[in-house]
């Protein structure tokens, strides 16, 4: 597993070369060939991971290897640019760096040893990432599109206690109390019930007040049997309030009520529809049964009117449509049966 | 399977604030045996392999608290002056209430300013509205919005930003929803907050009429208080008698130099008993813009610990019977020892 490991490792660096070589095939000129080269010597150091590195800072007999792997390459390819000769090389090169076994089999097995701990380590920091990693189910419960408790994810809380928990340190003495590492005293309440009634006398005389149960607009006249403590004057223009009850109360108190089914006003709405429906269609049906001329002119007049009103507003101006309310709204009838 | 354990840790996160530990942040990272980090975080989803009984037996996980009163609980959430917190209260007790397992319904009846949505991060799912209900185009349970991350919780908004209200019997609508919320088929919630917009005018009327106790939220200011006295006289003419308070954006540190009336000050001007005492918290401001209430926070905060304890108390219909007011001057290098 070792050797393979280092076969991969070789074959990483051997296609950083390869890159760096296509480069330098390009740049034509020697100095270019020279600044690329230097880049790319560059860019092998910082590109090495530390699983690489360590090849390179190993002890002596590695470094010769790599110096002879690296020397003919590095001459071949300056003098010829030959590819495939190059390719021959590197894929060449691993081996003698392999079989050459007369260095201590130290230097490999610490490579493998290391390597097994980068791997090791990799793999640890992938795990723990993945509970942080943005999307995951955790995130989901976070945002609120999954609920806790359904999910088992955590169970509801247990009663531990406001008043007795490692943040809340009542003393034994309960003169002093320990609030998230601050030391506080504490003082006694001393209102009594007494106090508390003596100021509700007070207030009860300094503020005599009744709910009131009538809600006018400023400037609406007072309606005869009122008692005029019980009215509130809304001003006329309050942002958010209208005095006018426009909603039918025991309709709203239903509504209220309500328990399951359709919500009354869709249901009304769709009731509504459908008679209309229902009225159209039975219209159509009487308008074939009995052809009576008039009915049928009458049927027919609005889309006729439709067509003339159509092609009359296009030669008239927009103001003048109002002037002609019956033939724009029966265009308008006629325009929604359709729909229906 | 480890791959589905882990995320499953960091999704259920929001759901466990007050498990964590505080002081140090060694102790959240990774020993997940130690002896010590299993007593203070049982329910940590890294010791799942520890039987919950176990768990529990080392702390009182199963303390609850009690729901004293009738359900519906109708709670309207008022202030007189705007800007004080009503909005940010409302949803931090409401999700508190949800995670001690309490089916809640959240009204927003601020009809102008609609934003209870928004803190909650439900904005997007807002397609229905009590006057839709009203109207007939939609059943309640369909203009119900329900919190995914805690699926007893529902929030109802009563009109969309533009739509104008029928002032006259906004009032009546209210109490009708809370009949039919009795009466549905999963069963009547538990509570039912209402967000009530600033001022005293028709939509303060609106928002009270349903309620049967009220949550009174003031900063520790005059302009504050003398609003809530006057909200207070009048829910109580209008027969609302269980009015808790909640003293919001309280400074410690500028109580004890004397800048800023401290609680117990708060509490002799109105007379009311405390529900709570909330900091002033910068986290306040970063939960409400990522629509992500407070209560919700990992590790929890200051001011989301507060909220968690009003909503504590005001199941158990309790009142604060101290409070913290000053911070302790630091103690000497011996306090570790329980020298002081
Ligand atoms: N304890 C706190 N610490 C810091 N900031 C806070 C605190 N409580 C509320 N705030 C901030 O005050 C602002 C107003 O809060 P909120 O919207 O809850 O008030 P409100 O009473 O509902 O206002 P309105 O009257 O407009 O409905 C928000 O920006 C919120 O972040
Ligand atoms: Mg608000």
């Amino acid at each position: 597993m070792g050797s393979a490991t280092i076969w991969g490792l070789r074959f990483e660096w051997i296609s950083v070369e390869d890159k760096s070589c296509i480069h330098n095939f390009v740049s034509g000129s020697s100095s270019g060939r020279r600044i690329s080269q230097f880049r790319r010597r560059n860019e092998m150091s910082t590109r090495c991971d530390a699983s690489r590195q360590h090849l390179w800072l190993k002890p002596k007999f590695l470094e010769a290897t790599a110096i002879y792997v690296r020397e003919p390459r590095e001459q071949h390819y300056y003098e010829t640019y030959s590819w495939f000769a190059k390719i021959h090389e590197v894929v060449r090169s691993p081996l003698p760096f392999l079989t050459n076994s007369s260095p201590s089999k130290f230097g490999i097995l610490l490579c493998v040893a290391i390597v097994v701990l980068v791997t090791a380590v990799r793999a640890f920091v992938v795990r723990k990432s993945r509970y942080k990693r943005p999307g995951s189910v955790a995130d989901l419960v976070r945002r609120g599109q999954l609920r806790y408790d359904s999910r088992g994810i955590s169970k509801p809380l247990k009663y531990d206690d406001p008043f007795n928990n490692p943040l809340v340190k009542v003393s034994n003495s309960k003169s002093t109390v320990e609030m998230c590492g601050k030391l506080y005293r504490l003082a006694p309440v001393t209102l009594t019930e007494e106090q508390q009634a003596i100021h509700q006398r007070r207030r009860s005389r300094a503020y005599r007040w009744k709910r009131p149960t009538m809600f006018l607009k400023e400037g609406d006249s007072l309606p005869p049997d009122v008692d005029p403590d019980s009215i509130r004057w809304i001003p006329a223009n309050h942002p958010f309030a209208t005095t006018a009850a426009d909603i039918d109360e025991n309709l709203a108190q239903t509504n209220v009520y309500q328990k399951r089914g359709v919500p009354s006003r869709i249901q009304a709405e769709h009731e509504a529809l459908h008679r209309k429906l229902e009225a159209l269609e039975n219209e159509q049906t009487l308008n074939r049964l009995t052809i009576d001329p008039t009915n049928g002119q009458d049927f027919e007049s609005p889309l006729k009117s439709h067509i003339n009103s159509n092609a009359q507003a296009e030669k008239r101006s927009i103001n003048n449509q109002v002037s002609d309310p019956d033939k724009v709204e029966s265009s308008s009838a006629s325009e929604e049966k359709p729909g229906l | 399977m480890l791959g589905l354990k882990l995320p499953t840790a960091s999704a259920s996160s929001p759901s466990f604030p007050r498990n964590t530990l505080n002081s140090t942040p060694a102790f959240l990272s990774n020993n997940f045996f130690s002896p010590i980090c299993i007593n203070v975080k049982p329910l940590k989803p890294k010791s799942k392999s520890y039987s919950t009984s176990l768990v529990k037996a080392s702390l009182q996980w199963n303390r609850k608290p009690q729901l004293a009163g009738e359900t519906p609980r109708v709670v309207v959430i008022t202030s007189g002056k705007g800007g004080v917190g009503k909005t940010t209260t409302t949803a931090n007790i409401g999700l508190s209430l949800a995670r001690l397992d309490f089916s809640v319904v959240a009204i927003d009846a601020d009809v102008g300013l609609r934003n209870l949505d928004l803190l909650l991060g439900l904005e997007n799912r807002v397609n229905y509205t009590v006057i839709e209900v009203l109207n007939g185009d939609c059943r309640l349970d369909q203009a119900l919005v329900r919190d995914k991350r805690w699926s007893n919780f529902e929030l109802l908004c009563i009109s969309k930003p533009r739509s104008k209200l029928p002032i006259g019997f906004g009032g009546k609508a209210l109490v009708w929803l809370v009949d039919a919320l009795k009466s549905r088929q999963e069963g009547s919630p538990d509570f039912i907050l209402i967000d009530c917009p600033a001022g005293i005018d028709a939509g303060f009327i609106t928002a009270i009429t349903p309620a049967n106790e009220a949550v009174l939220v003031t900063t520790p200011d005059i302009t504050s208080l003398r609003d809530a006295d006057r909200v207070t006289g009048l829910l109580e003419c209008d027969g609302i008698r269980d009015i808790k308070m909640i003293v919001n954006r309280v400074r410690t540190d500028m109580i004890k130099g004397e800048d800023m009336m401290s609680v117990l000050d708060v509490q002799e001007m109105l007379g009311l008993p405390l529900l709570g005492v909330i900091p002033d918290d910068a986290e306040v401001i970063r939960s409400t813009n990522r629509g992500y209430p407070l209560v919700l926070n990992k590790p929890p905060t200051l001011a989301g610990l507060a909220f968690e304890q009003a909503a504590w108390r005001l199941v158990e219909q309790d009142s604060m019977q101290a409070v913290m007011v000053e911070e302790e001057p630091k103690r000497g290098f011996f306090s570790f020892l329980g020298w002081s």
